[in-house]
């Protein structure tokens, strides 16, 4: 197909109206030509303007909700809990502020790329002080890991698993945080069990090499031995083996 | 004055990833992004607030069910989010039309659609003001070939059978009318600067 062919036929490709065999054909010159992706996207930028003003309205209030708890029930039945159970069920607002401000205390203790010496819970050096801070959070235990770059990636971070008693009704809550000179964009961090069970964490935005991310859950997080962040395309760019602190 | 904003196609792949793998924030950030266009496009298409919002869900439901479809290399996720909600408005209004055509053939009266409330009315006329606006820069023939094909979802084979003229008229006529409109946009933006 010629680039004239190709361009009298963009506003069907773009509209959806073209049929298989064309489409294909149109597609297929599409991935080779720059010129005819430069024409398709101004048509695009033609379409969204058109949708802009055309038919731009602000919805209902609470149509967010609804939608948000539709994609609840679809990922239900998909057969995993949906992100938004996985961000656990609070019992009371006041016990999350509090659990919130001890990741920031102990987050504010961690350091990125020290020695392995170098723990990530403030209070390991002080028996007392932790059992305190256990007692006072009204928690289990602590455990922690360093992460490892895997696959020839710059990544490296530490990961610190906080086990709430949920017999006092405290949540259980993971934070992680990554160094990656040179990188730019998102990661996942994934809590691996030792049944094979994986729960993600809200996705890390690496901007400026350095990124965080951390989930508070109603969970059991005991179960959870390793961590490991991959990359979009689905590489594993670092991993780390959980253990007590 | 409006703009066109281009996002960031790796971004744009990242935001689908995570919204295949549930991410509930990328779920709230395609919402945000969408879900007034695509409701606004309901509004026009199917005529009353109620299928907008059905509209809205349905095109999430379906957005979910293909991320892993969406590929950056092929198109905006803008144009692929619009295309999906508009394709699924159209597949409503068939639905109409053949049950109508349905209850007639069995004598039955179809029921009318539910009457708009005067909101909705004057939601509806508000958009249709700003259709004739978008749509002045456009030539009338411009404007009604963009219109059957965008609106009423139909090929350029019947755009060009409805309005009597050759196919390879009204393909040259909507993709001018596209470029168009990018242009007039691509101008106020200039002379906000």
């Amino acid at each position: 197909m010629t680039c004239d062919e190709v361009r009298e036929l963009l506003p069907e490709h773009l509209l959806g109206t073209l049929e298989g065999p064309e489409d294909l054909e149109v597609r297929r010159h599409l991935r080779g030509c720059s010129a005819c992706r430069e024409e398709r996207m101004k048509l695009e930028e033609g379409v969204a303007a058109l949708s802009l003003v055309v038919h731009d309205q602000e919805p209902p209030a609470d149509l967010r909700d609804r939608v948000l708890r539709t994609l609840d029930e679809e990922w239900e039945d998909a057969g995993r809990p949906p992100a938004s159970k996985q961000r656990g069920r609070d019992r009371s607002p006041w016990r999350a502020v509090a659990a919130a401000a001890a990741i920031v205390l102990i987050a504010g203790s961690v350091a990125f790329g020290t020695t392995q010496a170098h723990r990530a819970s403030v209070a390991t050096a002080d028996a007392a002080s932790y059992t305190n801070l256990l007692r006072a959070l009204g928690g289990k235990e602590f455990s922690v890991g360093q992460l490892h770059a895997a696959g020839g990636s710059s990544f490296v971070g530490q990961v610190l698993v906080y086990e709430g008693d949920a017999s006092k009704g405290w949540n259980s809550w993971a934070t992680v945080f990554v160094k990656a000179p040179g990188y730019m964009g998102d990661a996942t961090a994934t809590l691996i069990g030792t049944d094979g069970e994986a729960l993600a964490l809200p996705s890390l935005r690496v901007s400026g090499g350095e990124a965080h991310s951390w989930i508070v859950t109603g969970d059991d997080l005991s179960g959870y031995d390793r961590l490991t962040i991959t990359t979009p395309d689905g590489n594993v760019v670092a991993t780390g083996a959980i253990h007590p602190a | 004055m409006l703009r066109v904003k281009i996002e960031d196609p790796g971004s744009d792949a990242a935001l689908m990833v995570a919204f295949a793998a549930r991410e509930e924030r990328a779920a709230g950030t395609l919402f945000e992004r969408f879900a007034s266009r695509i409701y606004g496009l309901g509004v026009v298409m199917l005529g009353n607030h109620q299928a907008a919002q059905d509209l809205v869900q349905d095109t999430f439901v379906k957005l979910w069910r293909t991320a892993e479809r969406y590929d950056p290399q092929r198109g905006r996720l803008e144009t692929w989010v619009l295309l999906t909600a508009r394709s699924l408005a159209i597949d409503s209004l068939r639905r109409r039309v053949l049950e109508s055509r349905s209850l007639q053939a069995v004598g039955i009266q179809p029921e009318d659609d539910p009457a708009p409330l005067p909101d909705e009315r004057a939601a509806a006329a508000d958009l249709s003001a700003r259709a004739r606006r978008a749509m002045a820069c456009l030539s009338p023939e411009q404007r009604s070939a963009l219109e059957l094909a965008y609106f009423g979802g139909r090929t350029t084979a019947e755009v060009a059978a409805l309005e009597g003229i050759p196919q390879g008229t009204v393909k040259t006529r909507i993709r001018a009318a596209l470029l168009r409109l990018r242009d007039e946009m691509a101008k106020d933006a200039d002379h906000d600067v």
